[in-house]
């Protein structure tokens, strides 16, 4: 392949030279504004990247290529929107984060944005260099990003792990392309798929470097006997930047892979097709299996990312040389990819929204009562988790059964067994982080009914910080209340961390939240007792009370005992764009299903 | 001239040298060297196929340069937060990098 220097057209890469324009932007604002002004940096990215999606969408309908190395296509384009949206997305909710917990947020912003383009290029590059280093691109932004948090020594020792691993998996790729450009004698897709059809076969020092790009390409998506690496860099990242890898580098990786499947060795994936089977299988039943047994939300999330990348290798195996079966796996494949971008941003978003209230904490356990206390935040990790585990009504249901229908429809009826089983068990471990938050009271405020102590805080461990605020006591005004019979009981050392102490001002009719003078209670003991509570009438729940007359809300405290956490009005912005994309795409309206169509089968027009 | 096959053996053993390095070495520094012996056979290979299978074109040489650039900057990169990693446990040793598990 040929091309002349003079004739390339520039006017092509708008929207990229948009976003290499706003890196500089963002970068110098940065310098000139420093950290007071960080949100105003994170401002003028968004701005600058809503304007690169306008360009951007400008450009549906043109099928170019540039120098034959980067094609601009719908299938490209669709992915530059959703990569920007996503950019937005990492941005607003990084935008409280970043100033709590990061330093130089303004620099932060800019190597979102380098990765950004990274995955863009990623996605639109038909030539195998040119792939290479857009994945570089992304890969060293991600390592500088995961490594972020200086200060954290876990963050740190993410950032290690992921460059030593990430490094690694970069050579053996590198060393798979080589073989194969060696091997074809080229490394531009077209003349890839070309020469492949023409061989119909693999040879050894093809499939050698099959192998190794596999390799290499199931790192970037994390599937399985390459994903010991998420676990621990999803948790030890900053917070939105495991939303950013999850979502991001994935769904990049896997446009690549499709880039690659699809436009370059498609005429002879009925070889190998058996492998992404095996794969498929593992990861997915590998993902959902561990992610049981977690106890970190990051982590929970990290496996519940390698099952959903399973579910996509579904649609990776049922790729197939009869067109129609193809064009739909892939048209699974990239709503799939699609949806579950919208559902896992909106997922980590309340986790960030969840850290900014609580000073960064991470357990399932300490999410106990969220959603009591932050209803619209806990709404949203509601929808996200139920699309995730794919039911009806949000986005995870309509991308599944999609998948899964190409994948029935290319004869691999047993995969879509195991993928559906596989789904119901991630039910469950999407229920406990629910449980958690809607059922169990918020740590620190458990009541004991009838003598029974309080626990309160035998699910941590992890010793939070002595306890060194305010422990608060609730007294019960106006109508004396029966002593002894309902003790509320705030636990001091988890309480304090809790908005209670922060706002003691907050306090509801009935109930008066009272600041104790005693600054420090050593441990967890149930600090401040006082008073007692009958909110619910004489009601009460006797030793001999069958069960079906037992009041279960007279074992709750009041609902206004828990002041509400504040979550700022940007947080709650991005997660209800988050929400809308979630039922955007689990309604599925008819544009919606067109614009993927023809995103998708550009694909195939190469 | 040397035939390819004598090119593409050298390349191999250089790049499972590199893989063993880094299969068998603790410091991250030395595993970091492994991975540059890893990227330095592609180059090897990427110049020898240049030369060999495609020499009308130049993009298996561009290639090159473009891995010898990479790796550069990779190894600055990995050098950079390997420091900070000790600054903080006074260890580059990856088998102290344990504070996250399963």
């Amino acid at each position: 392949m040929t091309f002349d220097v003079n004739q390339l057209d520039y006017a092509l890469l708008a929207p990229e030279f948009i976003i290499l324009g706003l890196i500089f932007v963002v970068w110098t604002l940065d310098l000139i504004l420093g950290r007071a002004h960080q949100k105003l940096v994170g401002w003028t990215a968004v701005v600058g990247l809503v304007v690169g999606i306008a360009v951007a969408a400008l450009q549906w309908g043109t099928r170019a290529s540039f120098a034959g190395a980067l094609r601009i296509d719908e299938f490209s384009v669709f992915f530059k929107i959703v990569f920007m949206l996503m950019a937005i997305g990492i941005t607003l909710i990084s935008l409280e984060y970043a100033g709590r917990f990061l330093p130089q947020p303004g620099e932060y912003y800019g190597l979102v944005l380098t990765g950004t383009l990274g995955m863009i290029l990623m996605a639109e590059s038909n030539e195998l260099l040119t792939a290479y280093i857009s994945l570089e691109l992304l890969s060293f932004s991600s390592y500088v990003l995961v490594s972020y948090a200086k200060t954290n020594p876990k963050s740190n020792e993410a950032g290690m792990k992921y460059i030593i691993l990430g490094a690694f998996s970069s050579a053996l790729l590198l060393y798979g392309i080589s073989l194969l450009y060696g091997a074809l004698g080229t490394s531009y897709l077209p003349d890839i798929a070309r020469a492949v059809s023409r061989l119909g076969e693999v040879t050894p020092a093809l499939g050698v470097a099959l192998m190794l790009i596999l390799a290499g390409l199931g790192f970037k998506i994390a599937a399985v006997p390459f994903h010991m690496w998420t676990p621990d860099i999803y948790e030890g990242a900053p917070t939105p930047i495991t939303a950013y890898l999850s979502v991001g580098s994935k769904a990049a990786g896997f446009a690549l892979v499709l880039r690659l499947l699809v436009g370059g060795l498609l005429p002879i994936h009925g070889l190998y097709q058996t492998v992404f089977a095996v794969l498929a299988v593992l990861t997915m039943t590998l993902g959902n299996l561990v992610a049981i047994r977690q106890r970190n939300v990051k982590r929970l999330l990290a496996y519940s990312s390698i099952g959903q990348a399973g579910y996509v290798l579904v649609g990776v195996a049922a790729l197939s040389t009869l067109a129609d079966v193809a064009e739909q796996a892939t048209q699974g494949m990239v709503l799939h990819l699609t949806g579950y971008v919208f559902t896992n941003l909106a997922a980590f978003g309340v986790i960030v929204a969840f850290q900014n209230v609580s000073g960064g904490r991470e357990l399932i356990s300490d999410m106990a009562g969220f959603a009591r206390r932050a209803p619209f935040a806990g709404l949203v990790m509601m929808a996200a988790l139920f699309s995730l585990a794919g039911m009806p009504l949000f986005a995870g249901f309509v991308t599944k059964f999609y998948l899964f229908a190409a994948a029935a429809r290319a004869d691999l009826l047993w995969l879509v067994a195991i993928a559906i089983i596989n789904s119901t068990v991630s039910l469950y471990y999407y229920l406990l982080v629910i449980h958690q938050m809607y059922v169990r009271t918020p740590p620190g405020f458990e009541v004991a009914v009838n003598g029974h102590p309080a626990h309160g805080a035998h699910e941590a461990p992890h010793a939070p910080v002595p306890a060194m605020a305010t422990a608060v006591a609730v007294e019960p005004i106006g109508a004396a209340a029966p002593v002894g019979n309902a003790e509320l009981i705030a636990a001091g050392g988890r309480a304090s961390r809790g908005a209670a102490g922060a706002h003691p001002g907050t306090a509801a009719a009935g109930i008066r939240v009272v600041p104790s003078a005693d600054g420090h209670a050593p441990g967890h003991g149930a600090h401040a007792v006082q008073g007692a509570h009958d909110a619910h009438g004489a009601g009460g729940n006797g030793a001999g009370t069958p069960w079906w007359r037992r009041d279960i809300t007279a074992d709750m405290p009041p609902e206004d005992a828990f002041p509400p956490h504040r979550i700022s009005w940007v947080t709650n912005l991005s997660l209800a764009l988050f929400l809308v994309g979630i039922f955007v795409i689990g309604l599925w309206p008819q544009p919606v299903i067109d614009l993927l169509v023809e995103a998708s089968n550009a694909l195939f027009a190469g | 001239m040397v035939p390819l096959e004598h090119v593409l053996v050298f390349s191999a053993i250089l790049f499972s040298i590199g893989l063993y390095g880094v299969m068998a070495r603790r410091s991250a520094v030395l595993i970091l060297i492994a991975i540059e012996l890893m990227l330095n056979a592609v180059a090897v290979n990427l110049v020898a196929f240049a030369a060999y299978v495609d020499p009308q074109q130049f993009s298996g040489m561009v290639f090159a340069v473009f891995v010898i650039t990479i790796a550069a900057a990779e190894l600055g990169l990995g050098l950079a937060i390997v420091l900070r990693v000790y600054r903080m446990r006074t260890s580059v040793n990856v088998d102290d990098l344990d504070m996250m598990r399963w």
